[in-house]
């Protein structure tokens, strides 16, 4: 009975994976930064850091928010270029001081699209990567 | 007599041949009068005089080949594919009254070579596109609740509704996007007029893969010309996208049968 109780689990897992799994993987949206982006970079000590920024298009300008929550930093400036997917944004964190992401945005037709670039924050850059949620 | 007889022998042959004339001329008549009425006769209409955007009682039929197979800007001519394929990407431009970003968008889709198109994984097209993907529609007028049902046989064989009972439509930003957004409608003289917003942005609303956000707005036009052809006319209003509104229009054909049954599997086209 526990065998066929953990094999009727596993087959309900196998068919919603294979339900979701082309629509995540082919599934796109309209403007590129649109959405949640979570990623990582090395800190010095070599422990990860995540960070996750909000973007959204208004029609003229990207705005969003760094690490959203009590300690969020909203941006102080955004761009996409389309010419090669460049992005650049800016913000400052509590203490006033830089925070920019300059990155590329690759895997453009897919849901989960990525980009990679370098993070700066606290007078340090780091090479970071993110995957679009 | 004789002299009778002999001019009825003289005469029977021209008869003959008169009344041989006269029917192949009948004939020919009949047969160009009822492909004539045919292509004139009106769009049927109700009781009440409006006009009927499916079938008269009795009758089979639906509305199919489409006479644009991408969507393109009204005046606008550029050579596509079937698939909206562009002939010569450099026309990209040309299409729509792009932003910057969606200009891009659409070459990446274009030079893609339309690989991402959510129809490959079964995602219906958008509203437009479904208006010229084969298979056909029906436009069934549902009076006893106020509603207009568009039925489609192409795609992944959906259907969508239009609610003419003088509602409000929602505030975009109050929805949750769908695919095929929220439609209030109106009748304009005998034209069916459609305004649709709340769509997210998971489908293509062109087979060419023009760009969308959740901003998009349609304004949709359905007039039957005549019993044999429907105009339909869409106004694109995505300000996150276009640099202005712009609409499309092109006619479909009246073809006597049943939607046939198709299913989209996923995976496949």
């Amino acid at each position: 009975m526990r065998k066929l109780l953990l094999g009727g689990l596993l087959v309900g897992v196998w068919l919603t994976g294979s339900w979701l799994f082309p629509v995540v993987a082919f599934a796109q949206e309209g403007f590129p930064l649109d959405g949640t982006w979570r990623g990582e970079h090395a800190a010095a000590k070599g422990a990860p850091t995540t960070v996750v920024v909000i973007m959204q298009w208004d029609g003229k300008q990207v705005t969003g928010t760094i690490n959203p929550g009590p300690n969020g930093i909203e941006f102080t400036g955004a761009t996409l270029d389309p010419d090669g997917w460049k992005v650049h944004v800016a913000a400052k964190d509590a203490k006033g001081k830089d925070v920019i992401l300059e990155g590329v945005v690759s895997d453009l037709g897919k849901y989960s699209r990525v980009i990679t670039g370098k993070w700066t924050e606290g007078g340090q850059t780091h090479d970071i990567r993110f995957v679009r949620e | 007599m004789t002299s009778a007889s002999s001019v009825n022998k003289r005469l029977l042959p021209m008869v003959a041949t008169s009344v041989i004339a006269v029917a192949v001329l009948a004939t020919g008549l009949l047969v160009t009068g009822c492909s004539k009425s045919n292509a004139d006769k009106p769009a049927p209409r109700y009781a009440d005089g409006s006009v009927r955007l499916d079938r008269e009682p009795g009758e089979k039929g639906y509305w199919d080949m489409p006479s644009a197979t991408s969507l393109v800007e009204e005046g606008v001519t550029v050579a596509t594919d079937t698939r909206g394929k562009l002939a010569n990407l450099a026309d990209a431009e040309k299409v729509a009254p792009f932003q910057p970003w969606s200009l891009a968008l659409f070459k990446f889709r274009q030079e893609n070579d339309l690989a991402d198109d959510p129809m490959k994984v079964c995602i219906g097209p958008g509203s437009p596109r479904q208006m010229m993907t084969p298979g056909g529609v029906r436009i069934l007028q549902d009076k006893n609740y106020n509603r207009v049902y568009l039925i489609f046989g192409g795609g992944n064989r959906n259907w969508r509704v239009i609610y003419m009972d003088g509602r409000t439509p929602p505030s975009p930003d109050e929805v949750t996007g769908t695919f095929l957004g929220n439609a209030v409608g109106k009748w304009e003289g005998d034209t069916l007029t459609a305004e649709s917003i709340g769509f997210n942005t998971r489908f293509w609303f062109s087979n060419s893969g023009l760009p969308h956000t959740e901003a998009l707005k349609l304004t949709e036009r359905f007039t039957r010309m005549s019993h044999e052809v429907l105009e339909y006319e869409v106004t694109i209003d995505d300000p996150r996208t276009y640099t202005r509104a712009w609409k499309a229009k092109w006619t479909l054909k009246w073809v006597p049968g049943d939607i046939e049954e198709q299913f989209c599997e996923d995976g496949r086209e």
